[in-house]
């Protein structure tokens, strides 16, 4: 049986990681109605930010806020520079989405140009076990696992108890109105990619922290599972992201206990298309649901 | 024009507006004075929604002006306008559903300090006692009275000059719509705003508004004292189609635009 | 040439003619579909394995594990690779294509590949895993000398030969009125299906077809190249082909090709050419860059592409008189199809087209519909009005059979129609107009005319592929009646315009021709003058009261009372679901029931 206290305890520091991401790419659909495909890209970016300075002799700590930094420019830049653009010229969603698909190209190549196709990996000081019960982490998850839940905590607080959180969930509920009110969206919108951006590079050097090695094409296997995460929740929705990932989390690491580490991934695609066969109408449907939040 | 009309601060001169290249309404003008109710009827159809729109900034004004007070306002954000003391409470999509009636009110707020919100969410509960008891629910929970009561409410927090109302008495109970109209709207115009009002129901508004324009295919119909205009013969008959030309009738189809 | 010029020359030829198929497959799906396929490379994967494992020995006693091993002959493993593709296209199609919102059909699809290439990747023993299958024989290995440069120019023909058949198929499709169908599809789902074209039959369709050519292309390259592993068929592939088609010209089969010669093809070449530089990988990344830079690129600047959707124009009828002798006297001196043409003399003078009894409709408890009757008699243009929620859209829509009834009987001369859906009520000659546009504005007037009509030889896939032959007496025959119709309606001259840039009145008008074209026999109108210029509304009144005076049954909902007034006898006011009134306007404004709806709300 301890081999499934032990997948439930890297479940929950997948969990973790996933929540983070997916917390922040619900939230740029849900406001800004894009589905932005670059966003695994972003997160494998900010990795190798944090991985300059880790080489540097920057403590990994320290790296992951300069990562958030690198994440939230770069994602404000994308959307500046790409996304809005053809968003006030009204082009459809799917053009949008090929868009962002271009985007992510760029991205990751300019990317993979840099810094080359092979894995790297942080150095991080020595890992102390700790064990509870069946659960054997290393404290590196269990600090993964705080920043985690401290993000999420933050996030919880931006949209509940700031103005600005507020006005974010009232230009996704309804932008028109919202300007009626006096909000200026066009800079509520703005600050949704710094914030969103911040979150993504958090994540992508969370999850990097948290796998042995990573390299530049992990980018589109982060995307994949965050996209079955904000499926699962109900896009758009940020504590459906959180339950999302929970779920995607504990099922990936159980099922690779179970059956094969290779079918992590497997089972998130199962679950993807179980969703989209079982409720389509609810997959992805609840545009502007990012305020039932509160 | 009476010589008693007051002096008039919203002016639409003019406006004409539309969603395409054709436009929806043509040169059509109205004035409200502040204190003072000015309903907008007409058959459905007629342009009155847009109108509105028009003078808040949602759609364009492609001629025409809009002043508010002797400044000109045309083709200002939304935002901005809302920043000059314009309340527009649209018939639709006229609150945040998924927000609470607190997070409503702050958003109506918007442009206070944070102090500010705070009294003046108590201010406005004054005058709405039932939504001071339920500020912790979620917008989408009220039934339809207590909704139109929360997104009046939500626009009286900026404490405008100028309130706009596009048919607030849709899906209300008759009885519903007639203490909205006689007790709140009428006290918000005795409180000093200035109230431009869309209604379906005509003979409702005419009972509590100053001053009534009649808006057909998009122009400027008839428009006049309540009392007179429901006197004369060709005012029914606008509602159904009969009389033409806008130019008709004694009032004048445009205020005098001082 | 050296030998090794050859080889380059002759690889380069069957890369141009692999891509050039997948870049046309993905034509008839994004260009003409609007299919927004981000997993298409999986679908030529699965014909190279496919291919690969027809045509391989039996796996025992090699280094390669892997499923099949029949050593099938050519062209067995060519059709094997084109089948494999098509099959995979139905379980993936029904899964995302029937009730997915399109943008999340791009992600769904966007997510299957990638997660299909790591299920390979990992399944060792399906098909050898992540280091793929090699020493896959070429086609006629055995049977001729295959390592003979004259076998690469056979390798060459060979490809040339599936493209050009794969040309000409698509060529049929798309310039067919089945491509018509697609392409009114790509532009309005909705109104496309209102029409009654089967939607997700039309997308499944499409993706099938897709399918097999992306199979038979894969089929066709690892014949070629012998190998076929994971990381040839990464999700980035798709987004090359996408590039391709974006930059050649989408809805244009000549732009696709384009497409593939100029991006895959001339643009990963050219690269060869330049001195290297960079760390090694530079080179290849600055080339993806690129590509994602020329598709934002070109979607700013020149969505159309290279070489855009070609405008279909008609040929001019050749016979003179047709088109000078008659339009002499406006809109009623054009020769009318006379009064049997809108569905002949009724059963009996006395009984109505059709008729309604007791029509309600409930939402939720309420009744937006509440018992309503009512009788339309050829020959009378009945109109519809009444307040704001009164119920009109909806009792239209029930009649159409847009909306289901809740209670209560159609008859359509005294058929009982309740039960219809609404594209066979269309077809029994019951036809309905919509209050908001919907016109397909990538298409001309004309083909909007003409995608209306049901039955059409042409507009099935068999009918498409058999060729013009098959469909086009069919086409020349509708051509002439929505001339008739164009002419009558006074926009002869927009004929080959699209729709798109028609003004809002031509727009309605267009919508109003577009039924007649099903010979209707009782024409329902939503609101026909809204959002119309004045001076175009006098042409649609004078329209319908042209084709009243013909004999057609004509109900019309109308806010502009006015032209009630002058069009509409009886008129019928509806208020909260029920009928308050019924006569003649001027009978109307007397009634005080009906002044009270209108004025007090």
């Amino acid at each position: 049986m301890s081999i499934y206290a032990a997948a439930f305890g890297f479940g929950l520091v997948s969990a973790a990681v996933i929540s983070i991401a997916a917390v922040g790419f619900t939230m740029q659909f849900g406001i800004t109605n894009l589905i932005n495909l670059a966003y695994g890209e972003v997160m494998i970016s900010s990795a190798y930010a944090a991985y300059a300075l880790n080489q540097a002799g920057v403590n990994i700590w320290i790296g992951l806020v300069a990562a958030a930094a690198f994440g939230a420019v770069l994602s404000f830049v994308l959307n500046r520079l790409f996304y809005a653009p053809f968003q006030r010229r009204g082009t459809s969603l799917i053009g949008l989405v090929i868009v962002a698909l271009a985007a992510g190209l760029i991205v990751s190549n300019v990317l993979l140009a840099i810094v080359g196709p092979d894995s790297v990996s942080y150095t991080v000081a020595d890992a102390v076990v700790i064990r509870a019960g069946g659960l054997i982490l290393t404290w590196v998850q269990v600090v993964v696992f705080l920043v985690a839940a401290a993000a999420m905590a933050a996030v919880h607080t931006l949209l509940t108890f700031t103005r600005l959180g507020k006005a974010m969930r009232a230009t996704a509920a309804n932008p028109t109105l919202a300007r009626n009110c006096g909000i200026p969206t066009g800079r509520v919108i703005d600050l949704v990619w710094v914030i969103t951006g911040a979150l993504c590079g958090l994540a992508g050097t969370v999850a990097a922290i948290d796998s042995a090695s990573f390299r530049v094409s992990d980018g589109a296997t982060y995307l994949i599972v965050i996209l079955a995460a904000a499926v699962l929740g109900g896009a758009g929705q940020p504590y459906g992201a959180m339950l999302g990932a929970l779920l995607i989390g504990l099922m990936t690491e159980l099922s690779a206990a179970a059956l094969s580490p290779q079918y992590k991934e497997v089972v998130a695609f199962a679950v993807l298309v179980a969703v989209m066969i079982l409720r389509p109408q609810g997959l992805l449907s609840k545009i502007g649901a990012l305020g039932q939040a509160g | 024009m009476p010589a008693d009309r007051p002096a008039p601060y919203l002016v639409a001169d003019r406006v004409t507006a539309g969603y395409g290249p054709v436009p929806v309404i043509r040169d059509v003008s109205l004035s409200v004075a502040t204190g003072e109710i000015v309903a907008v009827i007409g058959p459905n159809g007629a342009g009155k929604s847009t109108l509105l729109k028009a003078l808040v900034g949602i759609l364009r004004v492609s001629g025409g002006s809009v002043r508010l007070g002797p400044d000109d306002v045309t083709n200002f954000a939304p935002e901005a306008l809302a920043g000059r003391g314009v309340g527009y409470v649209p018939q639709v999509g006229d609150i945040f559903e998924p927000l609470t009636v607190h997070e409503n009110l702050e958003m109506g707020g918007f442009l206070l300090t944070r102090a500010a919100v705070a009294r003046r969410i108590d201010e406005v509960c004054a005058v709405f006692p039932r939504l001071g008891g339920m500020l912790r629910r979620r917008a989408d929970k009220l039934s339809g009275g207590e909704r139109k009561m929360l997104a009046i409410a939500r626009v009286l927090m900026l404490d405008p000059r100028v309130l706009i109302l596009d048919e607030p008495t849709a899906n209300l109970s008759p009885q519903l719509a007639d203490a909205l109209l006689r007790e709140r709207i009428r006290g918000l115009a005795a409180g000093g705003k200035a109230v431009l009002l869309v209604e379906q129901r005509a003979r409702a508004a005419m009972q509590i508004a100053d001053w009534t324009v009649v808006l057909v295919s998009g122009a400027n119909r008839l428009e006049g004292r309540p009392a007179e205009l429901l006197g004369r013969p060709d005012f029914e008959a606008s509602f159904l189609g009969a009389a033409a030309g806008p130019a008709q009738g004694a009032a004048p189809a445009r205020p005098a635009v001082p | 040439m050296t030998a090794g010029e050859i080889y380059y020359a002759t690889t380069l030829l069957v890369y141009a003619g692999v891509d050039a198929m997948a870049c046309i497959a993905l034509n008839l799906q994004f260009g003409v579909s609007g299919l927004v396929n981000f997993g298409f490379i999986i679908f030529q994967a699965a014909g190279a394995y496919a291919a690969a494992v027809m045509s391989m020995p039996p796996a025992a006693g090699t280094f390669q594990q892997y499923v099949g091993g029949w050593g099938l002959p050519f062209p067995l493993p060519w059709l094997g690779g084109a089948a494999a593709g098509g099959l995979l296209a139905i379980p993936v199609g029904l899964v995302v294509l029937r009730r997915l919102r399109t943008d999340y059909q791009a992600i769904a699809l966007l997510v299957i590949s990638v997660i299909a290439n790591t299920v390979i990747t990992n399944a060792r023993s399906f098909l050898n895993g992540a280091a793929g299958l090699a020493l896959v024989p070429p086609p006629l290995a055995g049977v001729i000398n295959t390592k003979t440069i004259g076998y690469q120019w056979l390798y060459v023909a060979l490809t040339v030969l599936g493209c050009a058949l794969v040309f000409v198929a698509a060529q049929r499709i798309v310039y067919s009125p089945y491509g018509r169908t697609l392409r009114a599809m790509r532009e309005r789902e909705l109104a496309a299906g209102a029409l009654g074209k089967n939607i997700v039959l039309l997308k499944m369709i499409m993706f099938v077809v897709g399918g097999v050519i992306a199979g038979l292309s894969g089929a066709i390259l690892v014949g070629y190249i012998g190998v076929w592993a994971p990381d040839t068929w990464l999700y980035p592939e798709t987004i090359v082909l996408f590039a391709a088609l974006i930059v050649g010209g989408r809805g244009n089969n000549l732009g696709a090709v384009l497409g593939a010669l100029l991006v895959p093809v001339a643009f990963e070449e050219a690269t060869r050419f330049i001195p290297q530089f960079g760390p090694p990988g530079f080179i290849p990344a600055m080339q993806r860059v690129a590509i994602g830079l020329l598709i934002v690129g070109f979607l700013w600047f020149r969505p159309s592409g290279t070489l855009p959707e070609r405008r279909r124009v008609f040929p001019k009828a050749r016979s003179g008189g047709g088109r000078e002798a008659p339009a002499t006297d406006g809109l009623r001196g054009v020769p009318a199809r006379a009064a049997d043409g809108w569905g002949g003399p009724p059963v009996a003078p006395s009984l109505p087209r059709l008729r309604a009894e007791n029509i309600e409709r409930h939402f939720e408890g309420l009744r937006a519909v509440d018992g309503v009757s009512l009788d339309l008699h050829p020959g009378r243009l009945t109109g519809l009005i009444g307040p704001n929620g009164a119920g009109k859209s909806t009792l239209l829509a029930v009649l159409a059979g847009t909306l289901p009834a809740s209670a209560g009987r159609i008859l359509l001369d005294g058929e009982d129609i309740t039960r219809l859906p609404a594209f066979r009520r269309a077809q029994r000659g019951l036809v309905r107009t919509f209050q908001l546009s919907s016109e397909f504005s990538q298409l001309t007037v004309l083909e909007n005319l003409l995608v209306a009509v049901p039955g059409h030889p042409g507009d099935t896939l068999a009918g498409a592929l058999r060729g013009r032959r098959a469909w086009w007496p069919e086409e020349t025959r509708l051509v002439e009646r929505a001339r008739g119709l164009l002419e009558r309606f006074r926009m002869t001259a927009a004929e080959s315009q699209y729709a798109g840039n028609l003004s809002g009145g031509q727009k309605r008008l267009l919508e109003i021709m577009r039924a007649l074209m099903l010979r209707p026999r009782v024409l329902l109108l939503d609101e026909p003058m809204a959002g119309v210029h004045p001076s175009v509304v006098d042409e649609i009144a004078a329209v319908l009261e042209s084709l009243r005076d013909e004999g057609l049954a004509i109900l019309m909902v109308e806010h502009e009372l006015a032209m009630v007034d002058r069009l509409c006898d009886p008129v019928i006011v509806m208020a909260q679901g029920r009928v308050i009134g019924r006569g003649s306007m001027t009978a109307l404004r007397g009634q005080r029931e009906v002044v009270e709806a209108y004025i007090a709300g």
